[in-house]
């Protein structure tokens, strides 16, 4: 199943620091859930999400089928400048893949 | 006959060479791109015990110093409305943090998020988890080779579906 949503990223320069905010649009089915008719949803998953900044991969997340729906994760980087680009990817365990991407601000 | 035997020899020689040389070359990293972070561990997520997922992804795990960690569930603290997104944050003033592990002890599949961070990420981390039931959550650090952990308990009024 495609996933269509957007993911939203925004980046803050905060005393000095960034500031990442990162709302992925997934709905991280377990395969433990039941639809309407009662059949199972496969699990579908975010599994891996990688973070780069101006090119260089800061930080990995590995998630399990326990992470919310609409991922959102909020981190900070040491240092950095307006206009550094910070750079989302994640890939979920069927392979459907997201990249989302600003600029520092 | 002889040739025969003999053919096969040296394609044996070639073969072995050509394998040995290839995985030399791979060992170096030349050929995959650097990957700083190993793949994703399936083992230690669809572990069914908190014991088995955190040996699978780290070893064993010494109890943190409260003072040098800060690490909150749900909003209000150890409390949620709706298990399905329960807030959680962890701030830490331990030095060179390599790894941070999120685990719900009453999940079917106890490890939620596995966190690699470089040097150049700064805590606070914050994110949100499933909770199927009031359960204690872990948070496993892992610090210059060492590992700490500290854990809050948490109730939850719906259980997320997990």
């Amino acid at each position: 199943m495609a996933i269509t949503a957007r993911d939203r990223i925004r980046a803050k320069l905060k005393d000095g620091d960034t500031t990442v905010r990162v709302l992925l649009a997934h709905p991280m089915y377990t395969g433990r859930s039941k639809d309407e008719n009662g059949k199972l949803i496969p699990a579908q998953f975010i599994q891996d999400i990688r973070c780069w900044r101006n090119g260089n991969e800061v930080m990995a997340i590995k998630c399990g089928t326990a992470t919310a729906r609409n991922p959102y994760f909020s981190f900070q980087l040491a240092g950095g400048a307006v206009g550094d680009k910070i750079m989302i990817r994640w890939v979920d365990n069927l392979g459907a893949k997201g990249v989302t991407e600003t600029e520092l601000r | 006959m002889m040739e025969n035997s003999d053919k096969q020899r040296r394609q044996f020689l070639k073969r072995a060479i050509s394998a040995s040389t290839l995985a030399l070359v791979a060992s170096t990293g030349l050929l995959a791109p650097r990957r700083v972070l190993a793949h994703w561990p399936s083992d230690a997520f669809t572990a069914d015990t908190v014991e088995d997922a955190l040996l699978a992804l780290l070893g064993q795990a010494q109890d943190i110093p409260e003072e040098k960690v800060s690490f909150k569930v749900g909003s209000p603290p150890s409390y949620a409305v709706n298990g399905a997104s329960v807030p959680f944050e962890v701030i830490s003033s331990l030095e060179n943090i390599e790894r941070i592990a999120i685990l719900v002890d009453k999940n079917p599949n106890p490890l939620a998020m596995s966190i690699e961070l470089t040097a150049d990420v700064k805590l606070p981390f914050k994110s949100m988890i499933k909770v199927a039931e009031d359960s204690k959550i872990i948070a496993v650090i892992r610090a210059d080779g060492k590992l700490y952990q500290t854990s809050r308990d948490i109730s939850v009024d719906i259980g997320g579906c997990s």
